[in-house]
C-alpha cells in the first residue's frame, strides 16, 4: 500500500474535528466520484444523492480509518455500489429495462475501477503540484494546458514574457512540477502503461460515451 | 512514472487533471462539505445490514406477491430499525418494541417528525423522495441515527 502521507493528514485532521481538512478531502476526490457517477448515466438528481450518501458515509466511517492511503479505492467502490442501488431501485419501477440497463447493473470488474482510482489519485497529485507552483508557472501552464491551446504569441501578449522565453519558461515548469513532493508518492504509478496520462485518459473518455 | 513522462505527455496529463476538476459542479463539492455537519453526532449509529436491493435477484422473485418493494435493516448495537417501503408509504419497526419519537432528516434538516407506538412501529407516508436518516429517540434517553436512504 502507497502512504499518501497528506492524505493520511488530511484524514486526521477530519478525524479531529478539523472542517477545511475535511473541504480539502471533498475537493480532491468529489472529481472521482463524479466521474463514476457518470459513467452510469445517471440523472443529475440521483448523482447529487449519491454524492451525498458516499460523504455521509465516508464522516461516519472517518474513526475507523486504518489506512488512509485506501481511501480513494473506498471511495470508488462505495459510489459505485450506491450507483447499482439507485439503478436496481429504477428498475424495480420499469420491468420493461433495456439489455443495456441490465448490463450496467451487474458489478464492474476489478481492473477497471481500479484504472479509475489510479487516474484519480494521479490527478488529485497533478493538481496539488500544481497548486503548489509559482504563481508565473501556474498562468503560464494554465494557457498552455487551456482549450483551445493558446498560441505563444498570444502568451505573449498576455504574460509579460517574450516569444522566445517561452519554450524554455515551459520546460523549467514543468520539470518543477515534475519535481513536486505531492508527485513523489505516486511511484510507478503507471508502470505498466508507459503511453502515460494522455493515451490512458482518452480511452476512458472515448468508453464513457460509448 | 513521472520519471517517464516527456514534457507533452505531463502537459496532457495536467490537462485532463484540470479538466476533470473543471467538470464537476460547484453545488456536488458543496454537498460533500455540508456532510461533515454529521461529525460527532450526538447520537449511536444504526448502519445499514440489509438492503433487498443488494439481491435483485430474490426481490424481483418477491415482487409479485408482495406489496413491499424494498426491505431495509438497520443495526445498532443495541436496537434494529427495519423498514419496508411500499408504493406509497414507509413500514417502520424498532426492535425491540417501544415507543418514541422518530424524526425523518433531510438534506435541509428535519423534514418530519412521527411517533413509534407502543410495540415500535410507525408510518412515514408519504415516501420521501431525497435522501433522508431517521433519527430514534425515546424518553429514557436513547438516541439512535440510521444511514442515509435512498429510495
Amino acid at each position: 500500500m502507497r502512504d499518501d502521507s497528506s492524505v493520511s493528514a488530511l484524514v486526521a485532521r477530519a478525524q479531529a474535528g478539523d472542517q477545511p481538512a475535511w473541504n480539502e478531502l471533498v475537493e480532491r476526490y468529489a472529481p472521482l466520484v463524479w466521474s463514476i457517477c457518470n459513467r452510469f448515466r445517471l440523472r443529475r438528481e440521483d448523482i447529487d444523492d449519491i454524492g451525498q450518501t458516499v460523504w455521509l458515509l465516508l464522516v461516519e466511517q472517518l474513526g475507523n480509518i486504518r489506512q488512509p492511503a485506501a481511501l480513494p479505492g473506498w471511495l470508488a467502490t462505495t459510489t459505485q455500489r450506491e450507483c447499482l442501488r439507485i439503478l436496481r431501485a429504477a428498475s424495480r419501477y420499469d420491468s420493461f429495462g433495456s439489455s443495456a440497463d441490465s448490463q450496467m447493473l451487474r458489478d464492474q470488474s476489478g481492473p477497471e475501477i481500479e484504472q479509475e482510482v489510479l487516474e484519480a489519485e494521479l490527478h488529485a497529485a497533478l493538481r496539488t503540484a500544481f497548486a503548489a507552483l509559482p504563481a508565473r508557472c501556474r498562468q503560464l501552464l494554465s494557457m498552455l494546458t487551456s482549450d483551445p491551446p493558446r498560441s505563444y504569441a498570444e502568451i505573449s501578449a498576455t504574460v509579460p514574457i517574450a516569444i522566445g522565453s517561452i519554450g524554455p519558461q515551459r520546460a523549467r515548469c514543468l520539470e518543477k512540477l515534475r519535481r513536486s513532493p505531492a508527485l513523489a508518492t505516486l511511484g510507478d504509478l503507471d508502470a505498466e502503461d508507459g503511453e502515460g496520462g494522455g493515451t490512458r485518459a482518452s480511452e476512458t473518455g472515448g468508453a464513457r460515451h460509448a | 512514472m513521472r520519471d517517464i513522462w516527456d514534457d507533452e505527455q505531463l502537459l496532457a496529463a495536467l490537462r485532463e487533471a484540470l479538466e476533470a476538476d473543471e467538470a464537476v459542479p460547484p453545488e456536488f463539492i458543496e454537498l460533500g462539505k455540508n456532510a461533515y455537519a454529521w461529525h460527532n453526532i450526538d447520537a449511536e449509529l444504526a448502519q445499514l445490514t440489509y438492503d433487498s436491493i443488494d439481491e435483485p435477484q430474490a426481490a424481483l422473485s418477491m415482487r409479485a406477491e408482495a406489496a413491499s418493494i424494498r426491505a431495509l435493516t438497520f443495526t445498532s448495537a443495541h436496537l434494529t430499525i427495519e423498514l419496508e417501503v411500499s408504493e406509497d408509504s414507509v413500514l417502520g419497526q424498532v426492535i425491540p418494541g417501544q415507543s418514541g419519537t422518530i424524526d425523518i432528516e433531510g438534506r435541509e434538516g428535519t423534514t418530519a417528525t412521527i411517533e413509534a407506538d407502543q410495540v415500535g412501529c410507525f408510518l412515514i407516508r408519504p415516501v420521501p423522495d431525497s435522501p433522508f436518516r431517521l433519527r430514534f429517540r425515546t424518553a429514557d434517553g436513547s438516541d439512535i441515527l440510521t444511514g442515509s436512504i435512498t429510495l
